[in-house]
């Protein structure tokens, strides 16, 4: 990883990925304080790398942006925001309005808390987050908003309501399959008996976001992404969260189920009687590709390039649940030394017994590099071991290496430009077995 | 002294006076560019504004195609990520190009807090070694976003300190998106630095005249050779249609600057006549190539529909005296194609179409609708400048009624507003500016899109074509329009459409 520059970067700054989740919400109206490009190049961005999906019902080019110029960054920007808040809540309709700032306004340092509370006085649902670019990834935007929501949109004070959780950890757009993955997480929860806040699916409402106080528990699927947030929920509101990966395939949701019984006291014998149902229907669908697993002989070694919360999630169910050999797992977000070791832990000691060797690396040039580590290259002799048969599992930046080392690949984490994704998600037990589908598509597409 | 000797091009609101926040019709716009010149126009702001795109994009759109450039961006991680989607160009254009699809390599600084406070050249630095090292290609183009522009580093100068350091040949191009409120100055940005770093012939000496019928054929051949500026919204199809054309005339084509070769752009100053394909983007070059290598150049008229693209034909035969072989070309061509497009005309009568995108492109388009049959009823152009008069014009004279152009940054609150209104039978729109029309239920079309014909003869006939087909089953838009709704209140389609034009500022003091 290069420590002066980020190759390709498979994500945005923490101004896109802000407005790519007010987007996401129920409602929601972003209202950009940046210069005129940010919404075009969040748009293009979508275009290219979220599976076809650009914006929603306020997203793309028709977000509000209060477009500053050089004049703003002579006087100030405050005067120019209060005019574009005013003129949005005319022209725009929107159940929440939120302020986003990009890197000129906040290097000028323009104050938006004291505009945007002008209006929350005068009863206008309107809350600020501070997204400058310089501030972080988009990912790191995801997590902005849901602090903002935390700290200046929901309810305080709720009595704690029992079996009422809140379900995070999935950014919208920066996963092509957030939609999928959400409702495949939630579905999971449901089968417990549970009722889930997850913010961004067409069930959820504002109200309910309103509400999420009364929450008694927060999962977070990720290790990183919504865990701020997390963190602030329960300093503001009191509610714990637990931390699970991304439930992707069999095995990750059993886990994830028990996790989440064990986090919320619930009767193990319910969690087993779920967990028993769900794998009998699983197995009762994989059964018919039994002979064709073999007779094809469909297990492959593979390359697994994705963001922390794929990579580790990824590699798992290619390994847990199809048997496969994930000898190298990238990990393509720049995280800092500290933050490490936690995500490589998911894959340390996996069920299966097998072992990958994890990298952090977000530049998809050098992917190749660590695989030659990883795996020697042939030397002329007559008899070599072979990395072969292999499939990658990446973004659309990785078509490159899997053309490279001569195996087919499926894009899957972001940039995804060559997939149309809705709302296929690969999460729960389901979740498995559209992967499942998926990958062993790609082997036998000429077929 | 020229522009090209200053650091930073100049914007085009300041050497163009362009414009971007009017309301005109197109009978106005006409009038005005026969009795006046356009910088009578005073450019508006507007009270309310949606987010639009900065001059990085279009700049990215032609860096990122360069082959063996990698573009380094010198901003917050996020400037520059457009390319995830202008990538799939990059792949498609160098598969048509050469044979095989190929990424760009674009990198960012990535900026930070700390950066913004302590400056980011001597990050800027370390990331050009690094790129040269690790990718050794033939250009690094070094782009600058907001945040560099406001800390104020200094592209320029690191640029000039590490060229002797490193192989590739640094370019700085200046896209500090808040300076400039033209986007059409993403071109002047990047032909700003080709004039100033790939122009000159370095080590070549002169080449002796092994043989003299050599020399000769090379003379000859050289001056019927013409520069054939392409744009990035321009397909291999459509540089095909026009290289047809221009051959069959027995000229000889370089295409530039999309998809050319870092060392190629030398060629550019040893031709006979440069001919632009989009006045909007190649004035600023054309002009330096004029003047500082003595290479002539045509910039009128786009080389979309029937007139203009036999306009165009005529322009440069005529420089040639090759007027008669054009006449023939011309009048064979035309007739081809409109007994082909008779096929496609009962469909289109009296169907009613709203065009927008950036001004050449959006006035050449509707010309091409009227003459396949179409009724214009509304432009929105993404700017104004003098260059578009004569599109005005050509319009105006064939327009059945005079009709609406707002001159808009995209701002699809007014499209909105005005579609509602004139609810026309079909919408043309740039890349991203469809989804207003399409919730609206009207059928739609991209006005350009990189995989498809539109320029020449051809391009006439494929859209026609595509047009046609969309009218015939329009129902994937008309099921949104009956399911979805667009984000605007009620009463914003009761209020005038341009109602928040030139409002800026008073709101707050009312």
């Amino acid at each position: 990883m290069s420590e002066n520059f980020v190759e390709r970067a498979r994500y945005l700054c923490s101004l896109g990925g802000a407005a790519a989740t007010v987007t996401a919400l129920p409602g929601g109206i972003p209202i950009l304080h940046s210069a005129s490009g940010c919404a075009g190049n969040f748009a293009w961005t979508q275009n290219g790398g979220s599976g076809l999906q650009v914006g929603g019902y306020c997203g793309g080019l028709t977000v509000p942006s209060s477009n500053v110029q050089e004049t703003e960054v002579v006087f100030g920007g405050e005067d120019r925001l209060r005019e574009q808040i005013t003129s949005t809540l005319k022209v725009m309709q929107g159940g929440l309005y939120v302020v986003l700032t990009g890197c000129v306004p906040e290097v000028i340092g323009d104050d938006i808390f004291a505009v945007v509370n002008d209006f929350r006085e005068e009863g206008a649902p309107i809350i600020g987050a501070v997204t400058g670019g310089f501030r972080g990834d988009s990912y790191w935007g995801y997590d902005l908003v849901l602090q903002a929501l935390v700290k200046d949109y929901l309810d305080k004070g709720l009595a704690k309501v029992k079996g009422r959780v809140n379900l995070w950890g999935v950014v919208p757009y920066m996963d092509p399959f957030w939609r999928g993955n959400l409702e495949g997480a939630r579905h999971l929860l449901e089968l417990l008996g549970l009722e889930v806040n997850s913010f961004f699916t067409p069930t959820d409402t504002l109200e309910g976001i309103r509400e999420a106080g009364s929450a008694q528990l927060n999962i977070v699927l990720s290790d990183l992404y919504g865990q701020g947030a997390a963190a602030l929920f329960k300093e503001k509101h009191g509610t714990p969260f637990v931390t699970t990966s991304l439930p992707i395939g069999v095995s990750a949701s059993e886990a994830f189920l028990r996790q989440v019984g064990a986090a919320l006291e619930l009767d193990s014998e319910l969690v087993q009687r779920v967990i028993d149902r769900e794998k009998r229907h699983y197995y009762q669908i994989l059964e018919p590709l039994t002979d064709c697993y073999n007779d094809l002989d469909l297990q492959r070694y593979a390359v697994v390039v994705g963001d922390a919360n794929y990579a580790v999630a990824l590699t798992r169910f290619l390994a847990d649940d199809l048997g496969w050999l994930p000898v190298l797992t990238v990990v393509t977000d720049r995280i800092h030394e500290n933050g490490q070791p936690a995500i490589a832990a998911r894959v340390e000691q996996l069920a299966s017994g097998f072992s990958t060797n994890v990298v952090f690396e977000s530049d998809a040039s050098q992917v190749l590099g660590h695989l030659n580590q990883v795996w020697p290259r042939a030397a002329g002799q007559k008899y070599y071991n072979a990395f072969s048969p292999a499939f990658v599992v990446g973004s659309s930046l990785d078509r490159e290496l899997a053309l490279q080392i001569g195996a087919p690949h499926l894009s899957v984490s972001f940039p995804v430009a060559n997939r149309a994704v809705l709302d296929r998600g690969y999460t729960g037990f389901r979740g498995g077995l559209r992967l499942a589908e998926d990958v062993f598509g790609q082997i036998v597409a000429n077929r | 002294m020229s522009y090209f000797d200053n650091k930073v091009p100049p914007k085009r609101e300041d050497r163009l006076n362009t414009v971007i926040a009017h309301q005109d019709s197109i009978c106005g716009l006409a009038r005005k560019g026969k009795g006046g010149k356009s910088c009578l126009i005073d450019d508006g702001e507007r009270g309310f504004t949606q987010g639009t795109i900065c001059l990085l994009l279009p700049a990215l759109a032609m860096l990122n195609s360069l082959p063996d450039n990698v573009v380094l961006l010198h901003s917050a991680v996020g400037c520059g990520s457009c390319t995830h989607s202008q990538n799939a160009n990059v792949r498609m254009g160098s598969n048509a190009r050469r044979g095989k699809a190929q990424d760009g390599i674009w990198l960012s600084t990535a900026l930070d807090e700390t950066d913004v406070i302590s400056g980011g050249e001597d990050k800027l630095e370390r990331a050009i070694i690094e790129a040269d090292r690790r990718y050794r290609p033939a250009s690094i183009t070094i782009v600058a976003g907001c945040v560099p522009g406001i800390i104020g580093d200094d592209i320029d100068g690191v640029a000039q300190r590490l060229q002797p350091q490193v192989s590739a040949k640094l370019l700085p191009v200046h896209c500090e998106g808040f300076k400039t409120k033209i986007w059409a100055t993403a071109y002047d940005a990047v032909y700003h630095t080709i004039g100033r770093n790939l122009l000159e012939e370095k080590g070549v000496t002169e080449h002796t005249p092994q043989d003299e019928l050599e020399v000769l054929r090379e003379q000859e051949r050289l001056a019927r050779t013409v520069n054939l500026m392409n744009v990035s919204s321009m397909g291999r199809v459509d540089e095909q249609e026009l290289e047809r054309l221009l051959v069959s005339l027995g000229l000889e084509v370089n295409v530039f600057p999309v998809f050319a070769h870092p060392d190629s752009f030398v060629k550019a100053t040893r031709a006979a006549l440069s001919i632009s394909t989009c006045p909007t983007h190649d004035d600023y070059f054309l002009g330096y190539l004029e003047e500082r290598f003595n290479v002539p150049s045509i910039i009128k008229h786009m080389p979309i529909g029937i007139e203009n693209t036999s306009l165009w034909l005529r322009d440069v035969a005529a420089r040639f005296g090759f007027e008669e072989q054009a006449e023939r070309l011309i009048a064979a061509e035309e007739a081809e194609l409109k007994e082909a497009l008779e096929e496609f005309r009962p469909l289109f009568q009296g169907k009613k179409v709203f065009v927008s995108a950036g001004e050449f492109r959006a006035l050449a388009t509707a010309r091409l609708l009227q003459e396949v049959g179409l009724e214009v009823v509304g432009i929105r152009s993404f700017h104004h400048d003098h260059f578009a008069e004569v599109e005005y014009e050509k319009l105006a004279r064939e327009a059945k009624t005079d009709y609406v152009v707002d001159i808009a940054n995209v701002q699809p609150f007014e499209e909105a507003n005005l579609l509602n209104r004139l609810k026309p039978d079909l919408f043309l729109g740039h890349a991203n500016g469809n989804m207003t029309a399409s919730k609206l239920g009207i059928p739609t079309h991209v006005i350009y899109n990189t995989g498809l014909a539109y320029i020449g003869y051809r391009g006439v006939y494929e859209l026609a074509r595509r047009l046609h087909r969309q009218l015939l089953n329009p129902a994937y838009n008309r099921n949104l329009a009956e399911n979805l709704r667009l984000p605007y209140a009620d009463s914003w389609y009761q209020a005038e459409p341009f109602s928040y034009l030139n409002t800026r500022g008073r709101s707050v003091n009312e």
